[in-house]
């Protein structure tokens, strides 16, 4: 199953995730997300991308 | 489009004030001849009174190239200024610069604290102060025009209000205070603009006094917030704690003066200079009205078009290499954000306004890395929420007369565009 992984040194809690796939990604207390399983594909992809710092990967 | 003379390279000087009032197709042309034939070229700097000259600095007009640098901060860094091509003070630097010219670790902490005041959750409980505003902003410029001889100043009566009272409202900001926010943040991205700052010789005066002027606001603000929290942004920053930490007076005051002036300049002009964009091009505006499903990408196009910040500097911490090209360390780059959107490698057919352009990765909030815009989602909302409204409300505004350019470098942005409501008469 596809997972999200949050590197949150990296992350900068810009929000972007949240904005582009609010069902997946929730900014925790120190603005960087929390993912909500289970991750459809076809969503997050977008997020992913649109990371500011590169901060998300896919992983299988 | 057909007034714009050919231009050749030996005669292109970005440093030459006059370049920026020229009209966006002059400077487009300039931008497109850099990107394809001197992607980093290099620019005497402009003369500022009172601070040393230095050595110069690139002009990166390609998006790869923008992108690269932006993503690797520990090789380009923004500590020694980032929204200066002089290296200024680093007392004013950091002052003025905020986040903007602060490296890790330092950015890294305040911009976790201040980032919890702007996530998409926190500002969904904006949306109808948003609304409310654009409402009643919309309202009285027709009101005005109908009081007076049907016409109105895009800027002063739709887009400067916009973003202002959303801004002073985050932030609690007094009534009575919030003529003087507008006038001062206008000094201070003025880029020494003469309507603005009157004697060149005094800019880094002025600059000095408006920020003078509105740290004082801010240790008033902070000091009444401390005794008597509210919910407002003041309150957050005053209080927020990361790892124990809180931020000092000293970076209240210049994040406040981040907010106030980047929250302010940046989405006035992109919605003035959207208006103006969608005038040029009514097809796209006519699509925009009927059909208010595409607001999502068309605010990203009228970010793209308009690109309201037009560079942020960064600063070779070590021999760099980019594109094949070496550069020593200490190199200044310019990353020219307008032209990168224009870049035909990333956008097919550049110069096209498209409301529909998906996907639409413009770096008008800055390219990918850790300085990207902080208000990007606010800008967005205001932006959105404004047009939808002015399409609902003001289907008759017509721009009437040239747009006033602001002669700045730094903000690409507009001081007047008249318009008349034609369904007044």
């Amino acid at each position: 199953m596809t997972r999200v992984v949050v590197d949150r040194e990296v992350c900068m809690g810009a929000g972007v995730c949240e904005m582009e796939a609010p069902e997946v990604f929730e900014l925790d207390a120190d603005g960087v997300p929390q993912v909500h399983e289970p991750v459809d594909l076809a969503v997050v992809e977008t997020a992913v991308r649109a990371c500011p710092t590169g901060a998300l990967q896919l992983m299988d | 489009m057909s007034s714009v003379s050919t231009p050749t390279l030996d005669a292109i000087d970005l440093s030459d004030r006059e370049f920026w009032g020229a009209p966006p197709e002059q400077r487009h042309a300039v931008f497109d001849l850099l990107r394809r034939e001197s992607p980093f070229a290099f620019f005497a700097e402009p003369v500022v009174p009172y601070i040393p000259v230095g050595p110069g600095y690139h002009a990166v007009t390609r998006y790869a190239d923008v992108e690269a640098i932006s993503c690797q901060p520990a090789l380009f860094a923004s500590g020694s200024g980032a929204v200066s091509i002089a290296d200024m003070p680093p007392d004013l630097n950091e002052f003025y610069g905020s986040l903007i010219s602060m490296d890790d670790p330092r950015h890294g902490k305040i911009r976790r604290i201040v980032a919890k005041a702007f996530t998409p959750r926190v500002l969904e409980g904006l949306v109808g102060n948003v609304q409310a505003v654009v409402d009643d902003v919309v309202a009285r410029a027709r009101q005005r025009a109908a009081d007076g001889d049907g016409t109105i100043d895009v800027v002063a009566d739709l887009a400067a209000p916009i973003p202002l009272r959303v801004i002073c409202d985050m932030m609690g900001i007094p009534d009575g205070d919030r003529a003087m926010v507008l006038h001062q943040s206008n000094v201070i991205l003025s880029g020494g603009d003469p309507e603005l700052v009157e004697d060149e010789e005094l800019m880094v005066t002025a600059f000095l006094k408006a920020g003078e002027v509105l740290a004082g606001l801010m240790t008033r603000l902070a000091v009444e917030r401390r005794a008597r929290p509210t919910d407002d942004l003041t309150t957050a920053l005053v209080t927020t704690e990361v790892d124990g930490e809180r931020l000092t007076s000293q970076e209240i005051a210049s994040f406040f003066i981040l907010l106030l002036v980047a929250g302010n300049e940046t989405t006035r002009n992109a919605i003035s200079q959207g208006v103006l964009a969608l005038s040029e091009h009514p097809a796209e505006r006519d699509r925009w009205a009927a059909d208010p499903g595409i607001t999502r990408t068309a605010v990203e196009e009228v970010v793209r078009w308009t690109s309201p910040i037009t560079w942020m500097r960064r600063t070779a911490t070590q021999d760099v290499e980019l594109s094949g090209q070496e550069f020593p360390a200490g190199s200044k780059f310019l990353l020219f954000y307008g032209a990168a959107n224009r870049d035909p490698a990333v956008f097919a057919d550049p110069h096209r306004f498209d409301l529909t352009r998906d996907p639409n990765p413009h770096v008008g909030f800055g390219s990918r890395g850790p300085h990207f815009c902080l208000g990007a989602h606010l800008a967005r909302r205001e932006i959105g929420v404004a047009f939808q409204a002015f399409a609902r409300e003001l289907p008759d505004l017509e721009v009437c007369g040239e747009p006033a350019r602001l002669q700045s470098s730094f903000v690409n942005g507009l001081k007047r565009l008249p318009a008349r409501l034609t369904g007044l008469r």
